[in-house]
């Protein structure tokens, strides 16, 4: 196993853990579980990963499935303090930063499950490979994508 | 700005905490945190206790070869062994980690039904063996400590129904005590992975 090779790899798709744990990451401390919980999982599932895949869907996966199998704390209710600040990299992007905590905070107003719908989707997945990684139908992922964009734009009109 | 666009924006973004992690020689240092991780460590401490108690319950029959003893100790031991193959079986069985082929719906449900079989055992086993653990406790205690025989020990009716008190008394607290420390322990993540499942199952 090529350690080197993988943490080349992580460290170019990092803002993918980053991006997800920040959704569900109910405060430092457990982001700090997920992290090292969703690097473990990819680390152990090295050996196996077969380049038919692109090595950024391998990893949405592994996020996604750690995130949710693994014991978090009960949900925070202000989502506002909850939510952890953004990184030096994201702020100095050239977009405002006040765009980007609104859509992450709206983002985390959903449920679970929409998150993970929501964020494969504006990452540019199609519905049959974000059906694939969720392991549900196309029509389903249709159905809940139509009501998570509706939710999501309502919430973004709103003053979160 | 899309929001499409503005979203990847973040995939730019990392923080201190992942990125001490991403440096050689710090993956083989995590240790897991998954649930079916704990449980499988619960289930090796669970088959250790379970020799040396079986390992106990020989003494016991070779201290006290008397035969109702023998009788409720031996079906005890033979439910420990049970309980300890079972939970060998288990140990086996259980992968905290499947690889990553798995669709999320598919990991969720591994580690629901997973978790409640285990469950679902400990209570099992909780129900069977404290009575009968309960009865071999009682008349080793009282025979050790009245210095009786075991005939004369249970000669008198006040010792049966103090027998069955306890035995109705302790065996319905022991198996709330089990439920309680397992719906503490994997309750409210239970739940959790309950909900998500049927959130993501719905069709509307």
């Amino acid at each position: 196993m090529n350690e080197t090779e993988f943490l080349t790899q992580v460290r170019l798709n990092q803002g993918i853990i980053y991006k997800l744990v920040g959704l569900y990451a109910n405060d430092a401390e457990e982001k700090k579980d997920i992290y090292q919980e969703v690097l473990l999982n990819a680390w152990k599932g090295w050996p196996a990963f077969r380049e038919e895949a692109k090595f950024s869907t391998w990893l949405y996966r592994i996020c996604l499935n750690t995130i949710f199998t693994l014991k978090r704390k009960k949900q925070h209710i202000d989502y506002k303090d909850s939510l952890e600040p953004l990184s030096p990299a994201v702020e100095h992007s050239g977009i405002q930063k006040e765009d980007l905590q609104r859509l992450q905070q709206a983002i985390r107003f959903l449920s679970e499950t929409d998150r993970a719908i929501i964020s494969m989707h504006l990452d540019g997945f199609e519905n049959g490979e974000i059906a694939g990684v969720l392991g549900i139908s196309n029509n389903n992922v249709a159905v809940k994508l139509h009501r998570c964009k509706v939710q999501l734009s309502n919430l973004l009109m709103q003053k979160l | 700005m899309s929001l499409e666009q503005d979203w990847k924006q973040i995939n730019e973004g990392s923080d201190d905490d992942l990125s001490s992690l991403l440096r050689p020689g710090q993956l083989n240092k995590l240790h897991s945190l998954s649930p079916l991780q704990k449980i499988k460590r619960h289930l090796f401490i669970n088959m250790c206790w379970s020799i040396a108690v079986a390992l106990l319950y020989i003494v016991i029959m070779v201290e006290f070869p008397l035969w109702p003893v023998l009788l409720t100790i031996g079906i005890t031991q033979a439910f420990t062994i049970w309980a300890i193959y079972t939970a060998w079986h288990q140990y086996k069985n259980i992968a905290p980690f499947a690889g990553n082929s798995l669709s999320l719906l598919a990991e969720m449900e591994r580690h629901y039904y997973g978790m409640n079989k285990w469950i679902k055992l400990q209570k099992k086993v909780a129900i069977i063996i404290y009575p009968i653990s309960a009865t071999g406790g009682y008349m080793i205690g009282g025979i050790v400590g009245s210095g009786k025989t075991i005939e004369q020990f249970f000669s008198k009716p006040i010792v049966i129904i103090a027998l069955a008190l306890v035995i109705l008394i302790l065996v319905p607290c022991c198996v709330y005590l089990t439920k309680w420390m397992f719906n503490k322990s994997f309750g409210k993540h239970l739940a959790a992975l309950k909900k998500n499942i049927e959130e993501l199952k719905a069709e509307k």
